[in-house]
């Protein structure tokens, strides 16, 4: 199936989760550091890091950052509920997604899943690459460019550029766009998607303070365009 | 924080009336006053009548004494012959000429014998005079005096016996009797001007009396007032207000009382607060600390679930058996650490604005209840500020404790209403078939782990919903009530205060 | 229950000091008195001389006795000194004169029959008189009238104690009892 990197430095939930994904079909590599989890990527090529925030030493965020400099890896956040502001900080580094822990195996797969999802809703009869302004989206490549220039998106920011810009000036509830893009439920985090649009804008609007591609409908939500 | 609720939270109690603190019939200051002016004017009154009597009876006696002697000397000088002759005599004129040297102002005298009548005046007997005085005159040979009032007018009556000597030491009543009668005029003017100073100097004193009356009541009542207004302080929760202690008297006492009281006071609710916040510390680090090994064993059980089927029955019960109670722990343990970060005041409100009816229809739909067992009167387009995720719990707590100790079919009914002014109020109620809440149980529906059924050990939750839906709606400003349809079946009313407009994103 | 004896303890000393004083702010102005003995009677000159005056007593409208002193003409032979009393009783006996009656002074006596002649018998503080009158039915005016003429006469003081024999037979004795 997929190739997970784990870093959690509890041993228990480590030898679990490792377990119970494995018992699924994944291929996984645990690691009880933040630097030995670093350390593995290369020779182990993990198609989805799964990441404990509270790690010794080198954190769970400081990790993060570090993979996103490299890499637009499927980051999925290991956190337990209340520990409120490491996901707010976990999201802003670039993570796509992230789990409460205890968690059962089913949910971590589930998610796991959700992240590695192709959008597949593009297809029928549009263009495979799209302009608007200077910004151009390749669908079937599922590049971004800007300006000639391309763009390093996560994941997460993908899907949701994607969804956004498939059906251009429409508005879409933050609970619409968890249930669509992340696969959550309604009633799911919707810092989720605030934190993932600021990341977006911070990438492809010129100004962060007056976007133009996605903009904010007070209330109701986001869309994308008009431009 | 209240956790021991009654169905009913949110609502302010109602304020106790306060009456107005200024205007009160009877009130302190009115009734120091009073008392004040009373004593005043009796010790005012008192002494000024006291004074006016005794000086009333010093003039009157006075003239009294100096009208008698000089009567009976004026009488002494005379000489009578005996019989007295009505004419002839020159009995007026004596008469006459004693009036004359009256004193202390001129009287009119009578004279009286036998069947003789004669005065210095016009009329030969006196109105005034008094039988009693002529026979005390007549059966008694002393001086006496009488005052008569007759037509307003004081008159000072005095008969006068006379005697004569029929031997050198030897005197005889002579049959003839003197009677002077004196207006009492003039005495009359100073008593008057009397009673008039002595009123005029009893009514200024009062007034005077009123001033220092004003400044006592004032000394008295600022401790008090400060004394009411350091209580209400304490009542709304400022335990650390003191009260400035003046001097040593009895308002000083209660002043130094009340403080000391109110340390007492803040003392004991700190030690009862850090007792509270070390129990609760204990309580979020207890499921911190189990939250670990469970996120292990949650995640493994199944692997459990799975090879169950492989094993020996016993075992695999077991296994079973651990499996689905690791699940309900790992519930537990989710719900206290909820409700150790409300108790900490650490739970956040993520709202955003959202479709209520969508949200509730979600909820359902994410646990699968969209059978006949539950049914929805959810109008479109009512949106929203609220937490989706707590509001998705409040729901889901609810509709799940109606479906497990109510029966089935629960209903969900969500309107507006208009409370005041501006205030529009989100009304979300869920309704079951069952049997109702019992009375008895009522009152604790909110509290932690309260079985309403005490027959049942173990709720299927994990005892902590309902206060954690409490306490979801409070953080959204909110109510929650329980109660009973006439009908029967429980009825949990949800109002939060719609704030449809603020920040999108 | 206590409300209503808070009321009643208020209204209580409410009336109290209130009651207290009325007594002294009633009688203002210048109130009546009972009669009131003030000193001794005025001794006035009445010109009454032992040696040429002879001192009766009348009944006076009210009731009372009334001294009325008489000077009888001297004979020009008579002896100086005090009138006889056996004359004073004559005189007596004789009733009131105009001048007396216009003061309205009137005698109890009976208007004197002929008969026994009047003796007088002095003893130091007693006087025995026979009278040519019944004594038996005199009243106690006419007897006091008597009584106090004969004491007088025979005494300043008129403290003697008077006997009368009536030419019935009838005796009376008694004092004046007038003197101060």
């Amino acid at each position: 199936m997929s190739r997970v990197l784990l870093i959690e430095d509890d041993p228990s939930v480590r030898e679990g989760v490792e377990l119970g994904l494995r018992r699924r079909g994944h291929e996984v590599r645990a690691a009880a550091t933040g630097e030995a989890g670093l350390a593995a990527m290369p020779e182990f090529r993990p198609d989805l890091l799964l990441l404990d925030l509270m790690l010794p030493g080198m954190n769970g965020v400081q990790v993060c950052r570090q993979v996103r400099e490299r890499s637009q890896l499927p980051i999925i956040m290991l956190t337990a509920r209340g520990d409120d502001f490491d996901v707010v900080i976990g999201l802003e580094a670039g993570a796509d997604d992230y789990i409460v822990k205890p968690a059962r195996t089913e949910v971590i797969e589930a998610r796991i899943r959700a992240v590695l999802r192709r959008l597949d809703d593009g297809g029928s009869g549009r263009p495979a690459i799209e302009v608007y302004g200077e910004l151009t989206i390749d669908r079937v490549g599922l590049t971004v460019t800007k300006a000639g220039r391309p763009l390093a998106l996560a994941p997460s920011e993908l899907k949701l550029l994607l969804h956004l810009s498939a059906a251009p000036e429409q508005v879409f509830s933050r609970q619409q766009l968890l249930e669509h893009v992340w696969e959550h439920s309604y009633h799911a985090d919707a810092r989720l998607v605030d934190a993932c649009v600021a990341r977006l804008r911070g990438k492809i609007e010129d100004e962060v303070g007056r976007p133009r591609y996605v903009q904010t409908l007070r209330g109701f939500g986001y869309r994308f365009g008009p431009l | 924080m209240s956790t021991g609720d009654t169905g009913s939270t949110g609502s302010p109690a109602s304020p106790v009336p306060r009456r107005s603190p200024r205007i009160r019939a009877f009130g302190l200051r009115t009734r120091l006053l009073l008392a004040f002016l009373l004593v005043a004017a009796v010790s005012a009154g008192t002494t000024a009548a006291l004074t006016y009597r005794e000086a009333r009876t010093a003039v009157l006696q006075t003239a009294q004494d100096t009208a008698v002697s000089s009567f009976r000397e004026q009488v002494q000088q005379r000489g009578f012959g005996l019989p007295v002759r009505e004419d002839g005599g020159g009995l007026e004129e004596v008469l006459r000429d004693i009036a004359r040297k009256g004193k202390p102002h001129p009287w009119v005298v009578f004279a009286e014998y036998g069947s003789v009548r004669a005065s210095s005046g016009e009329n030969p007997v006196s109105t005034v005079i008094t039988p009693e005085l002529r026979r005390a005159a007549r059966a008694d040979p002393h001086g006496s005096f009488e005052r008569v009032v007759k037509d307003g007018v004081p008159y000072l009556t005095i008969a006068m016996p006379t005697v004569f000597k029929t031997g050198p030491d030897n005197l005889l009543p002579s049959g003839l009797v003197l009677y002077a009668v004196m207006p009492m005029t003039d005495e009359q003017v100073n008593v008057d001007a009397l009673l008039m100073a002595a009123r005029d100097g009893a009514l200024p004193g009062l007034a005077v009396a009123l001033i220092p009356g004003l400044i006592a009541a004032r000394s008295v009542l600022r401790p008090v007032r400060e004394l009411r207004q350091a209580a209400g302080s304490m009542g709304s929760g400022r335990l650390d207000t003191r009260i400035p202690v003046r001097g040593s008297d009895e308002l000083a006492d209660l002043a130094h009382t009340f403080n000391e009281s109110a340390a007492q006071l803040e003392r004991s609710v700190r030690e009862l607060r850090e007792a509270e916040a070390r129990a609760r510390r204990f309580a979020s680090d207890v499921s911190h600390e189990l939250r670990t090994p469970l996120a292990g064993m949650l995640a493994v059980t199944e692997v459990l679930d799975e090879d169950a089927d492989g094993l020996d029955a016993d075992t695999a019960r077991a296994v079973r058996l651990v499996s689905a109670e690791t699940g309900k722990l790992a519930v537990l343990v989710e719900d206290l650490m909820e409700i150790s970060r409300f108790d900490a005041g650490a739970a956040e409100l993520n709202t955003d604005e959202v479709d209520v009816g969508e949200a509730i229809r979600k909820s359902l739909d994410n646990r699968h209840w969209t059978d006949d067992r539950v049914r929805t009167d959810l109008p479109t387009g009512i949106r929203a500020r609220l937490d989706p995720r707590r509001f998705d719990l409040v729901i889901a707590n609810l509709v799940g404790n109606a479906l497990r100790h109510g029966s089935a079919p629960v209903a969900i009914c969500l309107r507006t209403e208009t409370r005041s002014a501006d205030t529009d109020v989100l009304i979300t109620e869920v309704t079951d078939s069952g049997p109702g809440i019992r009375p008895d149980s009522l009152p604790h529906i909110f509290d932690r782990f309260y079985k309403a059924d005490a027959a049942r050990t173990r709720s299927a939750g994990s005892g902590l919903g309902l206060a954690i839906t409490l306490e979801n709606v409070k953080l959204h400003g909110g109510t929650i009530h329980a109660g009973n349809l006439p009908e029967g079946g429980a009825v949990f009313t949800v109002e939060i205060p719609l704030r449809v407009e603020g920040a999108g994103g | 229950m206590r409300r209503a004896r808070r009321l009643r303890s208020t209204a209580l000393a409410l009336v109290v000091p209130v009651a207290a004083m009325l007594p002294l702010l009633g009688g203002c102005g210048i109130p009546e008195t009972d009669v009131i003995e003030a000193g001794g009677p005025a001794s006035v000159q009445a010109f009454f001389n032992r040696d040429s005056d002879m001192l009766l007593f009348f009944r006076a409208p009210d009731g009372g006795m009334s001294p009325v002193i008489r000077t009888p003409d001297r004979d020009p032979g008579a002896t100086a000194g005090p009138i006889p009393t056996e004359k004073i009783i004559q005189a007596l006996l004789d009733g009131p004169r105009d001048e007396d009656r216009a003061a309205g002074l009137t005698t109890a006596l009976p208007a004197p029959g002929t008969g026994p002649t009047i003796e007088v018998d002095p003893s130091p503080g007693r006087v025995t008189t026979r009278l040519p009158l019944s004594v038996k039915n005199l009243n106690a005016a006419a007897l006091r009238q008597l009584t106090c003429t004969i004491a007088y006469s025979e005494d300043p003081d008129g403290q003697a104690v008077v006997q009368l024999t009536g030419h019935d037979g009838a005796s009376r004795s008694g004092t004046c009892g007038l003197a101060l």
